[in-house]
């Protein structure tokens, strides 16, 4: 069997790094549903609360684009450390879509987890 | 927030700045204001200015991720071919692939409208507009004619009134594939990117 490139989809890094990216958006939504956040924090919550390590650089892209999209609003709100953050809030499109990717997910996941749950049993050979 | 404006932060937001250029500068201006806000937070909870940056990417890095996303963005929202090309555009000036995706783009459109035109140029000159078929002395040549110049005399117009619905289809279907493959090669150019979580 030929061995796998670093550069094939299915390199471990890379379709992992596939997995995760797949994530993101659904992620970021969840992290705002109790309530409005700022960039760095959600970054945190993610880095904390989900096995997700995002990018500084790629989180602030993704919240502009997920504001174009109407799925969350933005604004500015002075803080106590001296300069102002900028808020994300989820909208009402925003709540509804972040729902139903929860919905998708644990139908999928638990299907999943079913046809995976005899290779986690025996281990690697 | 004048505390963070060192040099190197201000030479950094100017680099982005520059290759923001064709987004809303309304859109820059907030964009830059929250990067400011995030490095004024690093930097207070201790984080080296260098170190912050460098998280954050090169300009370049930074600003295909801001250009990239928002083309998505507004591509699924309008599809506008305009927008398409203003953010192609931009993905040219850092990615020889993005400026051979933003040839076959413009291309494809031109050809587009062209078939398209020629379908409204037979409405308008019925007896010049067409595709001709020209004998030239060595053999023959096909000629879309949009109808200003002279009859050509010893030429055989081929299509007739054809050319008005297959112009239309053929034009407004290379239009719609041109931005479905545009919309699809942006795609493919994200996901060759350093994904997120992947080693930093």
């Amino acid at each position: 069997m030929p061995p796998i490139n670093p550069g094939d989809e299915l390199a471990p890094d890379k379709w992992e790094a596939q997995l995760r990216r797949g994530c993101l958006e659904m992620a970021t939504l969840a992290a705002l549903w109790d309530g409005r956040s700022y960039g760095l924090e959600i970054l945190r919550r993610l880095e904390s609360e989900s096995d997700l390590i995002v990018n500084e650089g790629t989180i602030y892209p993704l919240l502009t684009r997920l504001k174009s999209l109407g799925l969350v609003n933005s604004e500015w709100v002075e803080s106590d450390s001296g300069h102002p953050r900028k808020y994300y809030s989820l909208t009402f499109a925003g709540r509804t879509r972040a729902r139903e990717m929860a919905e998708t997910w644990k139908k999928f996941s638990s299907s999943m987890s079913k046809l995976l749950a005899p290779l986690a049993k025996e281990g690697p050979r | 927030m004048n505390d963070t404006s060192t040099p190197q932060v201000e030479q950094y937001l100017d680099q982005l700045r520059k290759r923001l250029r064709g987004m809303r500068a309304g859109d820059v201006d907030d964009i830059l204001a929250e990067l400011r806000a995030h490095i004024a937070e690093k930097t207070s909870a201790g984080a080296s200015v260098q170190s912050t940056l460098s998280a954050l990417g090169t300009p370049e890095q930074l600003a295909s991720e801001y250009v990239t996303d928002g083309l998505l963005a507004r591509a699924e929202l309008s599809r506008s071919p305009f927008r398409i090309l203003n953010s192609l555009f931009h993905i040219a000036t850092f990615s020889a692939t993005g400026f051979a995706a933003l040839l076959a783009t413009v291309t494809g459109y031109t050809l587009g409208v062209i078939f398209v035109l020629g379908a409204f140029a037979k409405i308008l000159h019925p007896h010049t507009a067409g595709l001709w078929r020209i004998p030239d002395g060595y053999g023959v040549e096909y000629s879309l004619r949009m109808g200003f110049a002279n009859y050509p005399g010893p030429g055989r117009e081929v299509l007739g009134w054809w050319i008005v619905p297959l112009g239309l289809v053929l034009g407004y279907g290379l239009i719609i594939l041109t931005t479905r493959v545009a919309v699809w090669g942006v795609r493919k150019y994200r996901a060759s990117r350093p994904a997120p979580g992947a080693a930093r």
